[in-house]
């Protein structure tokens, strides 16, 4: 026995190749926005481990660094004292640095660079070697005698591994000078980073420049996903707090503003592609429903003559409608997340945007995944497509009159 | 006893630009209970015209119209499909079965505009394909039914919705006159045995001889 949800699907498929090349065509919008969401994401996620792995996603700094020119005035003094204050307050991880504008020298050549040294835990650690380290080691913990280069700064000093290299840090508050052995050469994406690039262990650094003090901690949160985030609106006010005068704290998005905006323009930016999407399978569906009932404007006619009211009328035409598009928003899902699982493991686009890609620090490899608002968003897309395709035949079939209806010849 | 339907001085005319043309000119006529009535006349008459007015599926230039005791002709468009769901039958010339439903969901279609459950619809449907001899057609889609079969599917789905009254729009014409006058006997056995009301318009002279009343209609008013 039927009711008006089985004749809605009946009617729909009277018309089969009609009927599946519009669902085909919802379908596609379903599979590419769904795709696409989860691209997205993913590329979201990748930049945003990527940058908060090299700069934390909040940052412990003098108070207005940006305006301070001279070095000491960027130190925060007593950095262990604060790092442990830090550490009473939250389980993060924390990378201490000291970056110090320092004059580096081979036997015959030197160059300017901004020297840093650091201590990070093993995790970032071995990220950082990683991603980053191409011959040798990096300095460890405490080793006041290696330094580790960017592979194009030691070419330029022409040195390599076992040389020595020589630092010079005038007008800073430690030794002012130091003799290191290279250990490691490093690659960057950037070759302007990687030919200023010096690393020294956080210890030497500080003998060398600023005994006991640092220039940023960062604070590294169990974060993989940029959904994630948002969390950093409640910790970013409770950590600054116990801070004492002098320092503070800023996140990700204000240490650096203008990946801060591109993160911004991204969701707006797919939500704009998908509307076109939906846009044009829209009018395909507009067109089939409003075709199915110009050659069934007879029937129609009878169906109003029985009885069926301007309501009834109305929700059969968004039935079909809706049922046209869930069609086509099933195949279109099960074929979208298939793909998505099927690339979830990750795939490389390196071939695609080359060594450029690390400059923006846009991921090595991708992996799709959906985010939870990606499935609701793609469904509403479809209702509201749905819903605005059957609004027009819906309205003409509601205002038909049984007699001339039933007159009617296509 | 109070008329089922009636018509008073019922006019209606059509306007195409500025042509107009009258279609009924002051037509009265009261239907009781039970009654049997074909309207005859030849094509452009008026019959289907008083039959759609009379059915609440067109508004009549000036008259009134009575239905159960209720004045109809000025209802809006929704009360008026509300009150033909719940009041009236039709059977019309080209069956109008809707082609992607059986026999019996055809039959059954005005109880389901109307929300009635699943089991009443299907016991109703069925019970009125039965009368009309389709029980065993039931499930059989209407490109899978003859001419005069489709024709005792729409009388059934008519049938079922148990209205006040039946109005058949020439429901012989696109027959063959012994299917034609079949259909007829159905009709007249449903409204001798169960006292349904039938308002048919024919101009088939054979269908004439069966019926209680005949009102003729001429050029849109009903002839002496």
């Amino acid at each position: 026995m039927f009711n008006l949800f089985s004749l809605s699907w009946r009617n729909i498929w009277r018309h089969r190749g009609r009927s599946l090349m519009t669902a085909g065509a919802v379908g596609l919008a379903v599979y590419f926005t769904l795709v696409y969401l989860s691209f997205l994401g993913a590329m979201e996620n990748g930049i945003y481990n990527n940058l908060t792995a090299s700069v934390g996603h909040l940052q412990v700094r003098v108070e207005g660094y940006r305006e301070k020119r001279e070095f000491r005035d960027l130190l925060i003094p007593n950095a262990a004292q604060v790092e442990a204050r830090l550490a009473t307050q939250t389980q993060a991880s924390r990378v201490v640095a000291l970056e110090i504008p320092a004059l580096v020298a081979g036997e015959t050549r030197s160059r300017g660079v901004l020297l840093i040294g650091d201590q990070r835990p093993s995790e970032l650690r071995e990220r950082f070697v990683k991603q980053s380290l191409v011959e040798g080691r990096l300095p460890e913990t405490g080793d006041l005698e290696s330094i580790a280069l960017g592979v194009s700064l030691a070419r330029a000093l022409k040195v390599g591994l076992g040389d020595p290299v020589y630092v010079y840090a005038p007008g800073t508050e430690g030794r002012g000078a130091g003799a290191y052995r290279l250990v490691g050469l490093l690659r960057f994406p950037d070759p302007a980073t990687e030919a200023q690039s010096a690393y020294l262990a956080l210890a030497a650094a500080q003998e060398l420049a600023a005994p006991g003090s640092a220039t940023r901690i960062e604070l590294h949160f169990p974060f993989t996903r940029y959904s994630q985030d948002n969390q950093l609106d409640t910790l970013q006010p409770q950590l600054a707090a116990s801070l004492g005068p002098g320092l503070s704290l800023e996140s990700w998005r204000q240490a650096s503003p203008a990946i801060a905006q591109i993160f911004n323009l991204l969701t707006p930016l797919v939500l704009i592609f998908a509307a076109i999407f939906f846009g044009l399978a829209g009018l395909l569906v507009v067109n089939t429903i409003y075709l199915g009932l110009l050659e069934r404007t007879r029937e129609l006619g009878v169906i109003v003559a029985l009885g069926a009211g301007p309501a009834q009328v109305t929700r059969m035409v968004v039935l079909e409608s809706l049922l046209l598009c869930s069609s086509g928003t099933l195949v279109g899902g099960v074929l979208g997340l298939a793909t998505i699982a099927a690339l979830s493991g990750g795939f490389s686009l390196e071939a695609l945007y080359g060594e450029v890609g690390g400059v923006f620090g846009l991921p090595e490899k991708v992996y799709l995944s959906l985010g939870a608002w990606d499935i609701p968003i793609t469904l509403g897309f479809t209702l509201i497509t749905g819903l605005l395709a059957a609004w027009w035949p819906a309205r003409v079939a509601a205002r038909l009159e049984p007699v001339e209806a039933m007159r009617f010849t296509a | 006893m109070n008329p089922v339907l009636q018509v008073k001085n019922l006019k209606k005319i059509y306007k195409v630009d500025t042509v107009e043309t009258p279609a009924l000119q002051g037509v009265s006529l009261e239907v009781h209970q039970g009654e049997f009535i074909a309207l005859a006349g030849p094509s452009g008459s008026g019959k289907s015209t008083l039959l759609h007015l009379m059915g609440g599926l067109d508004k009549p230039t000036s008259g009134e119209v009575w239905l159960g005791g209720k004045r109809i002709d000025g209802l809006s468009r929704a009360q008026l499909s509300d009150l033909r769901l719940w009041n009236v039958g039709f059977v019309f010339q080209a069956y109008n079965l809707i082609p992607v439903l059986t026999a019996l969901e055809n039959a059954a279609f005005v109880l389901e505009l109307r929300g009635e459950p699943r089991e009443v619809r299907e016991s109703k449907a069925l019970g009125a394909l039965e009368t009309l001899g389709m029980k065993d057609f039931a499930h059989r889609r209407p490109n899978q039914l003859s001419g005069g079969q489709q024709q005792r599917v729409a009388v059934a789905r008519a049938l079922a919705a148990r209205p006040k009254i039946i109005l058949a729009d020439e429901p012989t014409a696109n027959l063959d006159s012994k299917t034609g006058l079949a259909l007829i006997e159905h009709m007249r056995t449903l409204n001798r045995e169960h006292g349904v009301t039938f308002v048919f318009s024919t101009h088939d002279p054979r269908l004439l001889e069966r019926v209680d009343r005949i009102v003729r209609l001429e050029d849109g008013q009903i002839a002496a």
